[in-house]
C-alpha cells in the first residue's frame, strides 16, 4: 500500500463547548482527488483550516509524507506544501494579478526595490501553465469571480504546493467556468497534485473524485471509493443522524391561512446565476410551523428579508398577508403589517450591545409604553418584565447588559421583542444558531406555544432534525429554488438532503 | 451600596471629581489668585465660554450617540454669524447703518439664521443617507465649503470687506448678556436631555448608533432619525453663531470658530460618549465642556498671558488622558504595556521632549526660570518611562513562565 501524503488521526478540536470535530480520522493517498462531503457544521471547514495552518491548537495527530507535523500558522502548512482555495477568495482587489500572487513575498532587485516585471512574467507564466490568458497586470478586482479563483490557485502553485485544499470552489461559477476549473483541475492530477475537494454538490463529487469522506456532527462516517458507491449513499451517510427524541406533544391544529406568497424572485446582479431567489411560493396557516430547508446558499435568510421589506434590492412577485397585498420596502411597513423577523446573526443584527435586557426587549413596542411624549419607564418595565416570565428568560433582573446572557436567553429576548408588537406570523431566521442542547428544546416549546396562540411561524434550520421535530411542513430551497414541500408525515432526512443538494444546471 | 457604586463608576461623578481637583489646584497654583480675588468674574467668563462651547457640544454628542460625526460646527457657526448680519443688514438696512435694528427685523433674522442651520443639517443627512457618503466625508465637505461660502457672503454684502461689524450695541448686550445666554442654554440642554433620555426618539437614537442594522430590522425609520440628529447638530452651532456673533462685536469668516468642531468632538468624548456609538449622556457632555473649559481656564491663569495659544495642547493632551482611562481595563496602569516594543522605546525621547518644551513654554518668561530645569524635566520623564519600559519587558519574561 502507498503511504498516504496526508494522515489525519483522532483529530478533535473544540470551540468553548461546542464539539467541532471529534476523533477524527483519514488518510488522504498521494495523486487523489478526496472529496469531503457534509452537511453545513459537520466539521469539513474546521478540518480544512487545521490542515492549511489557520486553526493551530487541536488534539490529535497530523502526518504529511509519514512525518508529524504540527503548523503554527499557514507559513508553515506552505512551506509542506500545503495551500487552501477559500470559498471567500482572499484577494486584494486593489493590486494587480502579480502582486496578489507574491503578496508577502515580492520579489526584489538590490536593496529594496520590488521588481515588478519579473513577477509579472513569472505569473504570466504560471497563469499559462493554467491555460488561462489573464493579464498579470490587471487589477483583481477588475476579474470575475472565476478569475479570481485562478489567480489564488495560481498563487498556491506558484508556492510548489503538492496539495490543494479547495472549499465549495464552484459556488459562484458559471457554466463555462465550472468547465474550465474541471480542465485546471485535470491540468493539476496530471501533474501529481493531491487535490482535498469541499462539496456538497453530488454531480461534482462523482464527476471529479477518486474518492469521498463523509463527516457528520464533527466525527467521521465514512470513505468510500467513487466508483463503488451511489449518490444516494453518500446523501444518506451525510444525513443519518439521531434526531433528538423530544416530545413537544401532539402539533396544532391548522387554522386559516395566514401568509400567501406567490412567484417572489430576487435578483442577484453580478452574479453568474443571476438570482438569489426565483418564483418561490408558499402558504402559511395559522398555528403552523413551516420549516425552510437548504444549504449554505440556498437562499433561506434572503427569502426571509424579502418578505421583511429588509432586502436591498426590491422583489418581484407578490405577497399576501391575510389576503390583503402588501409591498414592504422598510422593515417598519413590515412590522406594522404584522410581520416579524428574529435574525440569523444575533450579534451582528440582533442585539443592542449598548443596552440592557429590558431595553433590548422594549425596543420595538416602545410606543405602547408612552405617557404623553414621554416614555414611560414603568410600563416600558412591565412590558418587557411580561416577555421575561412568558419566555422564562433567565436573567437577573431587566438591568444586566444583554451580553452578560447566554445565547439561548439572548434569543428569547429577541423573540420576546417582536411578541410584543402582537405579530400574526413569525419569521425565525435559524434561531437556535449558537444555543446550547437544553436551550434549544426549550426555544422549540416556546416556539410551538406560539403557534397553539394563533401565530404562523416559519423557521430556517441548517439543522434537519430541529426542521423535523419542530416543523408541521418543510419546503426546501435549492440555489435559490424551491426543489421540494413535504408534509411532516412524509418528510425524512434523506429526501430533504437530495432536494437540497438537487442542482438546476445538471 | 450598588447606588453608590453605580454613582462613583459614572462619568460624571468622576467628572466633577476631576474638575474640583483642577478648581482647587488652580487656586493654589495662581500666582495672582484671581479665584480667590475675583470669583464671580472668573466665574462668570467659565461659565460663558462653557455655554457657548455647550450648545454645539450637545449637538455634536447627539450626533456621536446616534453613530455619526459632525466636523462642520465651527464652520455653520461662522456661517450663522455672517447670514445673522447679511439678514439684518438686508431686512433693515437704515437701522443697520444707524445702529438700531427693528425687532422685527432682528426676530426674522434669527428665525432665519436657524432655518439655514436647519438646511445645512438637511443637506448633510441628504448627502448621508441619500448619497450614502459617510458622515465623515459629507461634513468635512461642509467644513470647509461653507467657510468658503460665509467669506464669500460676506464680501459680496459688505461690497469688499471681510467682515460684519455688529450694527447695534444695545441689542449686542443682550444677546451676549451671560444670565439670558445661560437661561437659553438651560432650556435647550433640559430639551434635548428630555430628548435623548425620556422619549422613544432618544431612545431610538441611541440604538441605531449602537447597532444601526439592528435597529433597522426592529423597524426603526434610521434615516429620518440622522435628519433629525444632523439638524440638531447644524441649529445648536448655528445658536452659537449668533450669541458669538455679538460676542466678538463682529462676524469674521475666515477665522471665527476656526477648529471648534474639534473642541465639541472633545467635550462629547471627555463626557463619556463614545464615538462608535450608542453611549453618551446630555448631563455627561455638559460636564465635559465644563472640565474643558476650566481647565483651559487653569492653564492660563497658571501660564500667563498668551495662553490661549496652547488651548489646542490641552484638549489634545485631556482627549488622549481622558479617553485612555475610559477604556474598559485602561484605568488599570499597572497591568497593562504601554512602552513593552519597539514603539513603545521610541516614543519615550518625543515624550522626554513634549514635557521638557512644555515646561519651557509654559514657565520660561518666568523670573525663577532657567534652561537646566526645562532639561532636568525632560530628563526626569525620559527616565521615569525608559524605567518604566524596563519593568514592563521584564515582566512580560516572567509572566509567561
Amino acid at each position: 500500500m502507498t503511504q498516504p501524503i496526508v494522515s489525519i488521526q483522532h483529530i478533535s478540536k473544540h470551540f468553548g463547548g461546542t464539539r467541532a470535530l471529534h476523533e477524527v480520522s483519514f488518510d488522504v493517498l498521494p495523486g487523489e482527488l478526496h472529496a469531503i462531503c457534509g452537511e453545513n457544521g459537520a466539521g469539513k471547514s474546521t478540518l480544512m483550516k487545521i490542515l492549511s495552518g489557520v486553526i493551530t491548537s487541536y488534539d490529535g495527530i497530523l502526518l504529511v509524507d509519514g512525518a508529524e507535523v504540527h503548523f503554527t500558522g499557514t507559513k508553515d502548512a506552505e512551506s509542506e506544501g500545503i495551500s487552501i482555495i477559500h470559498q471567500e477568495l482572499n484577494l486584494v482587489e486593489q493590486l494587480s494579478v502579480a502582486a496578489n500572487i507574491f503578496l508577502g513575498r515580492e520579489l526584489s532587485q538590490v536593496f529594496f526595490f520590488r521588481d515588478d516585471r519579473s513577477m509579472e512574467h513569472q505569473a504570466a507564466l504560471l497563469l499559462r501553465s493554467l491555460d488561462c490568458d489573464i493579464p498579470p497586470n490587471r487589477l483583481a478586482g477588475s476579474l470575475r469571480v472565476g478569475d479570481q479563483q485562478l489567480i489564488e490557485i495560481a498563487k498556491a502553485l506558484s508556492l510548489n504546493s503538492r496539495i490543494l485544499v479547495m472549499d465549495e470552489p464552484t459556488s459562484a461559477l458559471t457554466e463555462a467556468e465550472v468547465e474550465r476549473l474541471y480542465r485546471v483541475i485535470a491540468k493539476l492530477r496530471s501533474q501529481g497534485t493531491t487535490i482535498l475537494y469541499i462539496s456538497h454538490k453530488m454531480d461534482e463529487v462523482f464527476h471529479l473524485s477518486d474518492r469521498i469522506t463523509v463527516l457528520r456532527d464533527g466525527q467521521f462516517i465514512a470513505t468510500r471509493n467513487t466508483k463503488e458507491t451511489t449518490a444516494s449513499e453518500i446523501t444518506k451517510l451525510m444525513v443519518g443522524r439521531d434526531i433528538e427524541s423530544l416530545d413537544l406533544g401532539p402539533r396544532n391544529p391548522r387554522g386559516d391561512l395566514v401568509l400567501e406568497v406567490r412567484n417572489l424572485s430576487l435578483a442577484w446582479p453580478g452574479h453568474a446565476r443571476g438570482y438569489r431567489l426565483k418564483d418561490i411560493s408558499l402558504e402559511l396557516y395559522r398555528g403552523e410551523v413551516l420549516g425552510i430547508a437548504g444549504l449554505m446558499g440556498a437562499g433561506r435568510t434572503e427569502l426571509l428579508e424579502c418578505l421583511f421589506g429588509a432586502s436591498t434590492l426590491e422583489p418581484t412577485g407578490e405577497i399576501l398577508l391575510d389576503g390583503e397585498l402588501i409591498r414592504p420596502r422598510h422593515p417598519a411597513q413590515a412590522k406594522k403589517a404584522g410581520l416579524a423577523l428574529v435574525t440569523e446573526d444575533r450579534k451582528r443584527l440582533g442585539i443592542f450591545n449598548t443596552m440592557n435586557v429590558g431595553r433590548n426587549i422594549s425596543m420595538c413596542s416602545l410606543e405602547e409604553a408612552v405617557f404623553g411624549p414621554m416614555l414611560s419607564h414603568s410600563q416600558e418595565q412591565q412590558l418587557s418584565y411580561s416577555m421575561v416570565s412568558k419566555l422564562k428568560i433567565k436573567t437577573a433582573g431587566l438591568t444586566p447588559p444583554i451580553g452578560s446572557l447566554s445565547g439561548g436567553n439572548q434569543q428569547k429576548c429577541i423573540v420576546g421583542r417582536w411578541l410584543l408588537t402582537n405579530p400574526k406570523v413569525l419569521l425565525l431566521d435559524d434561531p437556535t444558531r449558537g444555543v446550547d442542547v437544553g436551550a434549544k428544546a426549550e426555544l422549540y416549546r416556546v416556539i410551538r406555544g406560539l403557534c397553539s396562540e394563533g401565530l404562523g411561524v416559519i423557521v430556517t434550520s441548517s439543522e434537519l432534525p430541529e426542521l423535523l421535530t419542530l416543523s408541521d411542513r418543510i419546503m426546501v430551497l435549492s440555489e435559490g429554488r424551491k426543489t421540494a414541500e413535504f408534509r411532516i408525515e412524509e418528510a425524512t432526512q434523506e429526501k430533504i438532503m437530495e432536494a437540497a443538494t438537487k442542482s438546476w444546471n445538471s | 451600596m450598588s447606588l453608590l457604586r453605580r454613582l462613583w463608576s459614572s462619568v460624571e461623578f468622576k467628572l466633577i471629581v476631576a474638575w474640583l481637583l483642577v478648581v482647587l489646584a488652580t487656586m493654589a497654583l495662581d500666582t495672582n489668585y484671581a479665584y480667590w480675588n475675583n470669583p464671580a468674574d472668573s466665574a462668570q467668563l467659565i461659565l460663558r465660554r462653557t455655554v457657548l462651547l455647550g450648545f454645539f457640544a450637545i449637538g455634536s454628542a447627539i450626533i456621536i450617540i446616534s453613530g455619526g460625526i459632525d466636523l462642520s460646527s465651527g464652520s455653520v457657526i461662522a456661517m450663522s454669524a455672517t447670514v445673522f448680519g447679511s439678514l439684518m443688514m438686508i431686512l433693515d438696512p437704515v437701522g443697520f447703518k444707524a445702529g438700531h435694528v427693528s425687532t422685527t427685523a432682528v426676530i426674522l433674522s434669527i428665525g432665519g439664521t436657524l432655518l439655514v442651520g436647519g438646511m445645512v443639517g438637511t443637506l448633510h443627512a441628504w448627502l448621508i443617507t441619500s448619497v450614502g457618503l459617510p458622515p465623515f466625508v459629507a461634513t468635512l465637505a461642509t467644513l470647509v465649503g461653507l467657510r468658503s461660502f460665509s467669506r464669500g457672503l460676506t464680501s459680496s454684502i459688505t461690497m469688499g470687506k471681510s467682515q460684519i461689524d455688529f450694527p447695534d450695541t444695545g441689542l449686542r448686550d443682550v444677546l451676549k448678556n451671560v444670565t439670558y445666554m445661560s437661561i437659553v442654554f438651560v432650556v435647550f440642554a433640559l430639551l434635548m436631555w428630555f430628548l435623548m433620555s425620556r422619549t422613544v426618539t432618544g431612545r431610538h437614537l441611541q440604538a441605531m448608533g449602537g447597532n444601526e442594522q439592528a435597529a433597522k430590522l426592529s423597524g426603526i425609520r434610521t434615516d429620518r432619525l440622522k435628519w433629525l440628529a444632523y439638524v440638531i447638530g447644524a441649529v445648536s452651532a448655528s445658536i452659537v453663531g449668533i450669541i458669538s456673533f455679538a460676542d466678538d462685536g463682529s462676524a469674521k469668516p475666515d477665522i471665527m470658530a476656526r477648529g471648534y468642531e474639534l473642541n465639541a468632538i472633545a467635550a462629547s468624548v471627555i463626557g463619556g460618549c463614545s464615538l462608535q456609538g450608542g453611549v453618551g449622556t446630555i448631563p455627561g457632555t455638559i460636564l465635559g465642556c465644563l472640565f474643558l473649559r476650566t481647565i483651559i481656564d487653569a492653564v492660563q491663569k497658571i501660564v500667563g498671558s498668551g495662553a490661549d495659544v496652547y488651548e489646542g495642547m490641552i484638549v489634545g493632551i485631556v482627549v488622549v488622558v481622558a479617553v485612555t482611562f475610559s477604556q474598559r481595563g485602561g484605568g488599570k496602569l499597572a497591568g497593562k504595556k504601554y512602552f513593552s516594543n519597539g514603539i513603545g522605546w521610541s516614543v519615550i525621547p518625543t515624550l522626554g521632549l513634549l514635557a521638557g518644551l512644555s515646561y519651557l513654554l509654559f514657565f520660561g518668561k518666568r523670573e525663577w526660570y532657567a534652561p537646566y530645569q526645562a532639561y532636568m524635566i525632560g530628563g526626569i520623564v525620559v527616565a521615569a518611562l525608559a524605567a518604566r519600559a524596563f519593568l514592563e519587558s521584564n515582566s512580560k519574561a516572567s509572566g509567561q513562565s
